[in-house]
């Protein structure tokens, strides 16, 4: 056999130019990023970068399809240099998902190469549009003409351009404020992560109420000195209810009696009230070596109530509020045009209003269930619809990948 | 509760042990292959009953911490071998299969988790079942094929590969990337719901897509008919990036802040 060795850059190009192409392009980013000081990328907001992206399509579909004989466009579209991209935008998201991106001291290196905010940097940027201008090529040339046998090939690769370029070139049009409430009143005022004064929003929010909803307390044995948690026995969190037992070494522990919301009586025997004062109490008996068992009554405490503890020995046993298990605000939301709706947000179940997503984020932790605020969060991302599409238009393209590569296996046993 | 769960997982491994016994011995007596069958898939049975046993228990899908990940795995991956077994007439996958999920039970007898009901309001989404078992399906799928490439590797070591094991190889990886990409945008699109964006680059996510990367990049090298034998490497070393991004992420320094640090607590 005659191996015939191809020169660089001898038609057709190959790996070997690919590879460079790439590490030339790298190169460039990371020394942009550092001639900019650490300056990541900022890009155009509506509808310049609408427009911006329609005209790079353009052009890569009008390259792709009038040059698709030109053997540098058909290495610019082919599986070489998207290999060789792979590997770059890959080599990137290594290095964020290893470094941390958060703020890191100014000045150093790697603040300068943007090594800290490494997907708005200059070397990712330059990645993914390249990367975008191959997918792009090797696309145009499937779509026409085009053919049904292409359509797995198209759906997959059309909706990863659609959701990649427009999650990329729609990221300055997001729109994230955090709005803490106060029950009874209303706020239009929106926090950012990067500033610390509010921006008024276009409608305001009004708390009708917040509610939590906890587990049942979870029953512990620490040291009161170390603040040291003991694992029971059965490694298991004993959720607190009338007659569970829990065991450490030495210490046998029953709840006798359980009373979830119930406020402190006479001779510290607690008695049921209702859910908005009550907290939650149990009767336990403290059965250890060598000592006569014991009944007491033990709490979690609130803002209002002290806690109660038992002792065991030097260590203490007390019952602590339970995590959280759902928590939920009920708003009205009214914009300057007169819209107005009414709605619960709950964590997972967010809901629209005039283009925005309202979503229940948080609560003042330390007042837990009695929180007089609620932290509502409110996003706009006009440019959603199109990154679903793209997402739809992948999972489309798996299912037929999925349904071909098992008929091809079924030809290829 | 933890006496169940060592019930559980010695009877499972036990299975499997004597299956694959039975399985080896079957080669010369062909009236085991039936009782070896039995008890592989005995198995899994045992760790399919034993999870949904444990779901009633918590009130919670068992999905939540690695430990509990491991269950599922161990209950799966030895279905994958069987599949093979049936689909391409391989045999010997079903031994690795069986010894990893016996690993995975190990590992959980050896660190028994703090049994804990509580499920954080995050967690409770309709999207928690489908976008985990997605993954677990895929990383199953993966490691098998990981597994098969390795098994290649060695044979060609000897110069005895062939093209059905890389075959193989291939189609596990390419069903295993169809199950990432969907738990990936499962993912997605439930952080939409849960988080308010569907991408933060969160270093879960980015290992995740890094995983999907590293598979994507392998499908078209193998669209590209580079060299068949070395692509094994390939996808025996792919699996070692799924592994960081399955429990690795935990220990870096980039995770400090991630919603997907499962704490034991």
């Amino acid at each position: 056999m005659v191996v015939v060795t191809r020169r660089l850059f001898q038609t057709p190009w190959e790996f070997r130019e690919s590879a460079l192409f790439t590490a030339v392009a790298l190169f460039f980013g990371f020394a942009v990023q550092y001639a900019a000081s650490g300056q990541g990328v900022t890009l155009p907001h509506l509808p310049f970068n609408a427009v911006a992206l329609a005209l790079f399509a353009a052009v890569v579909l009008g390259i792709g399809l009038a040059c698709r004989n030109n053997q540098q466009v058909k290495w610019l579209g082919g599986i070489p240099l998207g290999l060789c991209l792979i590997f770059a935008i890959a080599l990137l998201s290594l290095i964020g998902g290893i470094v941390p991106q958060t703020e890191a001291a100014p000045g150093s290196l790697t603040v300068r190469l943007g090594l800290n905010r490494i997907f708005s940097s200059w070397p990712f940027a330059l990645a993914i549009l390249l990367f975008l201008g191959n997918l792009g090529l090797s696309l145009s040339w499937r779509l026409v003409p085009f053919k049904l046998k292409n359509l797995q090939f198209i759906l997959f690769h059309a909706g990863f351009w659609i959701a990649l370029s427009c999650a990329i070139f729609g990221s300055p049009d997001l729109q994230r404020f955090v709005l803490p409430i106060e029950k009874g009143k209303a706020s239009n005022l929106g926090y950012t992560m990067e500033s610390e004064t509010p921006q008024q929003l276009p409608f305001s929010v009004f708390l009708h109420d917040f509610s939590l909803e906890e587990y049942p307390p979870q029953l512990l044995l620490f040291d009161g000195q170390s603040g040291k948690i003991f694992e029971e026995l059965s490694k298991a969190t004993i959720l607190v209810r009338k007659g569970i037992t829990a065991s450490w070494s030495g210490l046998d522990v029953q709840v006798l009696d359980f009373i979830p919301y119930g406020l402190p009586g006479k001779e510290g025997i607690p008695y049921p009230a209702d859910r908005t004062a009550g907290i939650p109490f149990a009767k336990i008996r403290i059965i250890s070596a060598n000592k006569a068992p014991r009944e007491e009554w033990i709490t979690t405490g609130s803002p209002m109530i002290d806690t109660r503890d038992a002792q065991a020995g030097s260590l203490s046993l007390g019952i602590r509020p339970g995590t959280p298990k759902a928590f939920r605000s009920t708003v009205t939301v009214h914009d300057e045009n007169g819209h107005q709706s009414k709605a619960t947000l709950e964590v997972n179940h967010p809901v629209d209003f005039q283009g925005w997503k309202f979503y229940q984020m948080g609560y003042d932790q330390k007042a837990g269930r009695w929180s007089q605020v609620s932290v509502i969060e409110v996003i706009r991302d006009p440019w959603l619809p199109a990154v679903y599409l793209g997402f739809f238009m992948i999972m489309a393209g798996n299912l037929l990948f999925f349904w071909n590569g098992i008929k091809r296996t079924e030809g290829a046993s | 509760m933890t006496v169940n769960f060592h019930t559980a997982a010695i009877v499972a491994i036990a299975c499997w042990a004597l299956g694959s016994l039975l399985s080896v011995l079957a080669r010369r007596t062909p009236a085991l292959k039936l009782p070896a069958l039995v008890l592989s898939f005995g198995g899994s049975l045992v760790m399919v009953g034993f999870i949904a046993f444990y779901w009633s228990l918590l009130d919670r899908p068992p999905l939540r911490t690695l430990g509990e990940t491991r269950l599922w795995y161990a209950a799966l991956i030895p279905l994958v071998g069987f599949l093979v077994e049936y689909r391409w007439k391989i045999t010997w996958l079903k031994y690795y299969c069986m010894a990893l999920a016996a690993f995975f039970l190990g590992i959980n007898l050896l660190h028994p988790e703090v049994f804990d009901k509580t499920l954080m309001p995050a967690l409770q989404s309709p999207w928690f079942i489908p976008h985990v078992i997605v993954y677990l399906v895929g990383y199953v799928l993966l490691a098998a094929s990981s597994v098969t490439a390795l098994h290649n590797v060695s044979l060609q070591l000897r110069h005895k590969g062939d093209d059905t094991g890389e075959s193989v190889s291939h189609y596990l990886a390419l069903l295993g990337f169809v199950f990432l990409s969907f738990g990936l945008i499962f993912g997605a699109l439930w952080a939409k719901e849960a988080w308010g964006h569907y991408w933060t680059w969160d270093p879960k996510e980015t290992w995740a897509f890094l995983s999907w990367l590293a598979y994507l990049g392998y499908l078209h090298a193998w669209r590209y008919k580079i060299d068949r034998t070395k692509l094994q490497w390939y996808l025996a070393l792919s699996f070692v990036v799924l592994l960081v991004c399955w429990f690795g992420v935990n220990y870096l320094p980039s995770a400090q802040n991630s919603v997907h640090t499962y704490s034991q607590s």
